[in-house]
């Protein structure tokens, strides 16, 4: 029976194109704003706001600049007395996290690796979060003691070249900095981790005055020149190479680094 | 019955009333094999016509040694028993070359960590190349290949010798013929890989599975790591020297896996250089005079050294490292101490040495 039945639609259809025998897609709910009498399948419903929506593709942008001025790799910059330029710039970022007054915290990425010459570290994507009415995004420069554990991040992509050997406290580098000095006949390095196992990661909150919106773009940037500038005026070559084992010099450069190398800013 | 006339009627519709889509919904139906697995899948099939064909190959489960990352194994080409036999017959077998004289092995020998002991390579056609053949140790864990990384793939690295005029210097059309014409290989790629023909995709397929075999982690420094063997105190002196930042070698050649899968220029030569390395195939600038660092391990049997084979022993290696090296605009920040060097002394140049050499695996050699 529903044999012959279908055969007879499927010709009557053949023949004459009856249009109000297609199915329609359509939002069935009577309650939404786009409900359509005429659907006979249920498609997507749109709702009046509830002040609740979710936030689609937030990004979160790596940016640096130095002087004030957007990096330019292999330039020769002047820093008091030193001639240097800028060839590698790697650094962790990690639990990148969304916060709120009642503390309904969303973390965005728990480890992120930014490295200039790779594009796709530069940018963070997050398809969609809860808009909880964030009032602030904090971060962790480098790793804390419970992440920075060696062998923890084999499959990450700052693995290997971010190892911090055993014999110097073990895990990983938070950042490594380095160009050449003067006419190009020496190098420096800014390696900064946990020398001896002593933690010198630091967390940073800026607060967030204006609603998160849909294809918001958070900037995190990082002024490079700061980390040698203030409080303490750091002298690129007495705190070049060997610092990985240098405490004093783990500690001066994470107190420039919490005071104003990192700042944020929000953009459609 | 009712599923199948809805789709009819869909099909209908979409070629009856094409003018009058609307909110109407068509959907094209695909034939194809839907299974992940299979050799044959479509992902754009959205119908399971039973066409789906499997490797009949038994499955080989590489195991991933302490300190390593996860491999990459290409998802069209999965690790199989009768894929690396076929593999390793292939390395060794000269008839990937012209003149049958010529074998991968020849220029990646076992007993030197499957690298060349002469500086340069000879091919089929008494010809030299320029470079020292590149050793083959923990190979699968590589994200390029060659010193200038010219290759993504171990399948695409292993197109290239057999065609290559100083190489091997045949053609792919010859090597199919010839392989195609000898039963017993037909039969193992059938056993391998489930095909009729052997075509030159599934030679470069056995061979890279064979390479991804090539495993190195059963030196005296992992048995160290272990907890099963004890270093001498120059060996341990040799080891903290490694991992300071005064002889700074961790930076590239850290991890267990003594490499970082990156380009390095490491002050070799002055400019302009002889050989371009990465520069040649990126075209950019900064990339002139570097190259791809190799893993450390096996280094003692590995010699020559660098990319051109100019150093036969660590010593001298050592002795490069230690002079600060030759000053270039792209050597690494991490290299730049030209005229001032390591300023290591005789007996920590000694120790570096005998560190190195207890990365020396007697069982990966003897493969």
């Amino acid at each position: 029976m529903n044999k012959y039945l279908s055969i007879l639609t499927i010709t009557i259809l053949l023949f004459s194109c009856v249009k109000e025998k297609e199915d329609i897609i359509g939002c069935m709910d009577s309650s939404a704003l786009n409900y359509n009498s005429e659907a006979t399948i249920n498609g997507n419903c749109n709702y009046a706001p509830t002040g609740n929506e979710p936030i689609s593709n937030l990004n979160i942008h790596f940016t640096q600049t130095i002087f004030g001025n957007p990096l330019v790799v292999n330039m020769d910059y002047i820093n008091g007395a030193d001639t240097f330029n800028v060839q590698t710039v790697r650094y962790l970022i990690s639990d990148i996290t969304l916060n709120t007054d009642n503390g309904d915290n969303t973390i965005l990425d728990e480890v992120h690796f930014v490295d200039i010459s790779i594009d796709s570290t530069l940018t963070l994507n997050i398809p969609e979060i809860n808009n909880s009415n964030y009032t602030s995004i904090s971060f962790t420069m480098g790793l804390d003691p419970i992440k920075n554990v060696t062998d923890s991040f084999l499959n990450e992509n700052f693995f290997p070249s971010f190892i911090w050997p055993e014999s110097l406290g073990g895990g990983y580098h938070y950042m490594q900095l380095e160009g050449d000095l003067g006419i190009g006949l020496l190098g420096y390095a800014t390696h900064t981790g946990a020398t001896n196992g002593v933690d010198y990661s630091f967390t940073k909150n800026f607060p967030i005055t204006t609603n998160l919106e849909n294809d918001n773009t958070i900037v995190i940037n990082m002024e490079i020149d700061n980390w040698y500038s203030n409080p303490h005026v750091i002298d690129l070559i007495s705190h070049s190479n060997g610092i990985m084992d240098n405490a004093n010099a783990q500690a001066l450069l994470k107190d420039n680094g919490a005071a104003d190398v990192f700042s944020i800013n929000i953009t459609q | 019955m009712k599923k199948w006339a809805f789709v009819l009627y869909l099909a209908l519709l979409l070629f009856s009333c094409k003018e009058d889509d609307g909110d109407a919904i068509h959907i094209l139906r695909i034939e194809g094999c839907m299974d992940l697995a299979a050799l044959n899948y479509n992902p754009e099939a959205n119908y399971n016509d039973g066409s789906c064909t499997y490797f009949n190959a038994t499955p080989y489960i590489i195991e991933i040694p302490d300190g390593f990352p996860n491999m990459n194994i290409p998802s069209n080409n999965p690790m199989s028993v009768e894929g690396i036999a076929l593999g390793e017959k292939l390395f060794k077998d000269p008839i990937l070359s012209a003149n049958n004289t010529q074998a991968c092995i020849d220029c990646h020998r076992a007993n030197s960590a499957f690298s060349d002991p002469n500086q340069f390579s000879t091919g089929i056609d008494n010809i030299q190349g320029t470079r020292n053949a590149s050793a083959l140790i923990n190979i699968g864990w590589n994200n390029s290949f060659n010193w200038d990384g010219s290759a993504q793939t171990l399948e695409e690295q292993a197109f290239e010798p057999v065609v290559n005029p100083i190489e091997m210097h045949n053609s792919w059309i010859n090597v199919e013929t010839k392989l195609n014409a000898d039963s017993n290989y037909v039969e193992l790629f059938k056993q391998a890989f489930s095909i009729g023909y052997i075509d030159s995709t599934h030679v470069a397929m056995a061979i890279a599975q064979f390479e991804r075999t090539l495993i190195s982690t059963n030196s005296k420094f992992d048995r160290f790591l272990k907890g099963e063997e004890q270093l001498t105190s120059s060996e341990l002196s040799g080891y903290a020297i490694f991992n300071s930042e005064k002889a700074d070698c961790f930076h590239c050649h850290g991890s267990n896996m003594f490499m970082d899968n990156l380009f390095h220029n490491n002050g070799l030569d002055t400019e302009p250089f002889l050989d371009l390395g990465r520069g040649n195939i990126t075209g950019d600038p900064n990339d002139n005079g570097k190259f791809r660092t190799p893993t450390l391990r096996n280094i003692e049997f590995s010699a020559p050294y660098m990319h051109d084979g100019r150093f036969s022993n660590l010593e001298e290696v050592v002795e490069h490292y230690n002079s600060g090296g030759n000053y270039s605009s792209t050597v690494d920040p991490l290299m730049k101490k030209l005229g001032i060097g390591l300023q290591l002394t005789n007996q920590e140049k000694q120790d570096l040495v005998s560190f190195l050499k207890t990365l020396s695996d007697d069982d990966f050699i003897s493969k």
